[in-house]
């Protein structure tokens, strides 16, 4: 049984893990690529644990031009400060 | 165990243990393993622990402050972005400061000093570290917004903070970070995120004594007694943007949250559960309510007495993302709901519906107390002689 139902708007895009990414209860991340994405793929997968989450988005969103797609908010990730 | 080990326990020092997910290193075992049966640690003079997604912040009886475990987005606070610490390391940037509370979040950490400021470090990506922007910071930073104002309490949720002054009545309670499920408090409307402080909604004529956070969900006691979640709406139940008094007549003592359940512990010794019946965290998978998007006003259906227990009181709660902690009056340790990564303590990886008994290899009957911390997938017992 999915674990949760996640709008990709609530994942955060993860650069070393080239995914988008949702935290698992057990203290990893859900993971799931664009090329997942693009094929239709909705179950974001937890490397560590059984837990699977249910990834809400629109395919067409991820069609067409690589990188760039619409409707997705660009992630607001930053560097962390190193004081 | 060592034969010189058993002379130590038997003088007057706190013993620590620590089970469950590992492989971040937030058990302390200086190993990045999982652990199905807990582990005695050599780490002393810690007089009390939080556990966030996957790192611990311990606070020493002097005010000093130590953390290890992931430190990916700086929340361990010790000035570097490490992806994990194995062992407990000062947060050095806070030695001329003594620090009475802390608190762990997924991906962030508050520490409150006796002055009553308040710092933050880690993941600011939703503004969860209240800056007034979206920057993360690898050393704690302190929150300017309550410079002028005495902060009691910090509760650090998946990407959102709650912050409890001392001493203002009228406005007690504050939230920031992620409020896309209302975890914020602050508006009848939806808010995707904010990054300043901002008043939490609905506690003009009560006095608050505590405030918790964990996932999505928020929570506060009254200095009477009374429970108020907001936030996620605990299973089969809508979100509420706004804090909820529990319809009951029990009065509590102490409030925890995973993502999906919580806990409450009331002064008789009673333990209650919220939510649950997900992943095995609840008590009887065999009677699922039908309880769908069910009113707020109804939600005492919702909550449960904790099955198994009898007559024994409990003195202390804990509950990670899917998993729930008990001490009983007796000094023992129960556990039950997701074990997957051995978070249980039981020697295994299943799954209980029911709080069973935690083998130390230990006595705590005679340990003066005992308190159990849990992080999403791990669990802390903390026993002081």
């Amino acid at each position: 049984m999915s674990y949760d139902d996640v709008e990709i708007e609530d994942m955060e895009w993860n650069e070393e893990l080239q995914s988008y990414t949702y935290p698992c209860p057990c203290g990893d991340l859900f993971q799931i690529t664009k090329e997942d994405l693009k094929l239709g793929e909705e179950i974001a997968r937890c490397p560590s644990c059984s837990l699977y989450i249910t990834v809400i988005y629109n395919m067409e969103d991820f069609l067409g031009d690589s990188d760039q797609h619409k409707g997705i908010q660009p992630s607001k990730q930053q560097s962390v400060t190193v004081a | 165990m060592e034969e010189s080990e058993k002379e130590k326990n038997k003088s007057e020092r706190l013993l620590l243990w620590s089970w469950g997910a590992g492989t971040d290193g937030q058990l302390g075992t200086e190993r990045l393993q999982d652990q199905q049966i807990p582990q005695q640690l050599s780490i002393s003079s810690v007089s009390s622990l939080a556990c966030g997604g996957a790192h611990v912040i311990a606070l020493t009886s002097a005010g000093k402050v130590l953390s290890w475990g992931r430190g990916s987005s700086g929340q361990l606070g010790h000035g570097e972005v490490v992806n994990n610490v194995l062992y407990p390391k000062a947060v050095t940037s806070l030695d001329n400061y003594f620090i009475t509370h802390v608190s762990a979040g997924w991906s962030h950490s508050g520490f409150v000093s006796d002055k009553g400021c308040l710092f933050t470090c880690g993941d600011g990506s939703f503004g969860q570290l209240g800056h007034g922007d979206y920057a993360s910071h690898s050393s704690p930073v302190i929150v300017s917004s309550f410079v002028d104002q005495h902060v009691a309490q910090v509760a650090c949720g998946m990407r959102h903070s709650l912050v409890l002054l001392k001493g203002s009545l009228s406005n007690q309670v504050y939230g920031f970070g992620s409020g896309k499920r209302g975890q914020l408090g602050v508006s009848k409307d939806k808010i995707k995120y904010i990054n300043l402080p901002e008043v939490v909604n609905g506690f003009e004529d009560v006095e608050i004594v505590g405030v918790s956070a964990n996932g999505d969900h928020s929570a506060a006691l009254s200095v009477d007694g009374n429970l108020y979640t907001w936030g996620r709406g605990f299973k089969g139940f809508e979100d509420s943007h706004l804090p909820q008094c529990l319809n009951s007549t029990l009065k509590f003592t102490k409030a925890t949250l995973g993502w999906n359940h919580a806990l409450a512990m009331t002064g008789e010794g009673e333990v209650y559960m919220l939510g649950g019946n997900h992943l095995g965290v609840l008590s009887d998978l065999h009677t699922v309510r039908q309880a769908k998007q069910l009113t707020v006003d109804s939600r005492e259906a919702n909550l449960e007495k904790v099955p198994g227990l009898d007559e024994t009181k409990i003195t202390d709660i804990a509950t990670g993302a899917e998993h729930s902690v008990l001490v009983t009056e007796n000094g023992e340790i129960k556990t039950w709901g997701w074990g997957e990564h051995g978070q249980l303590g039981l020697g295994d990886d299943g799954d209980r519906i029911s709080p069973v008994t935690v083998s130390l290899g230990y006595d705590l009957s005679e340990a003066a107390s005992t308190k159990v911390y849990c992080g999403s997938g791990f669990t802390f017992a903390l026993t002081k002689p």
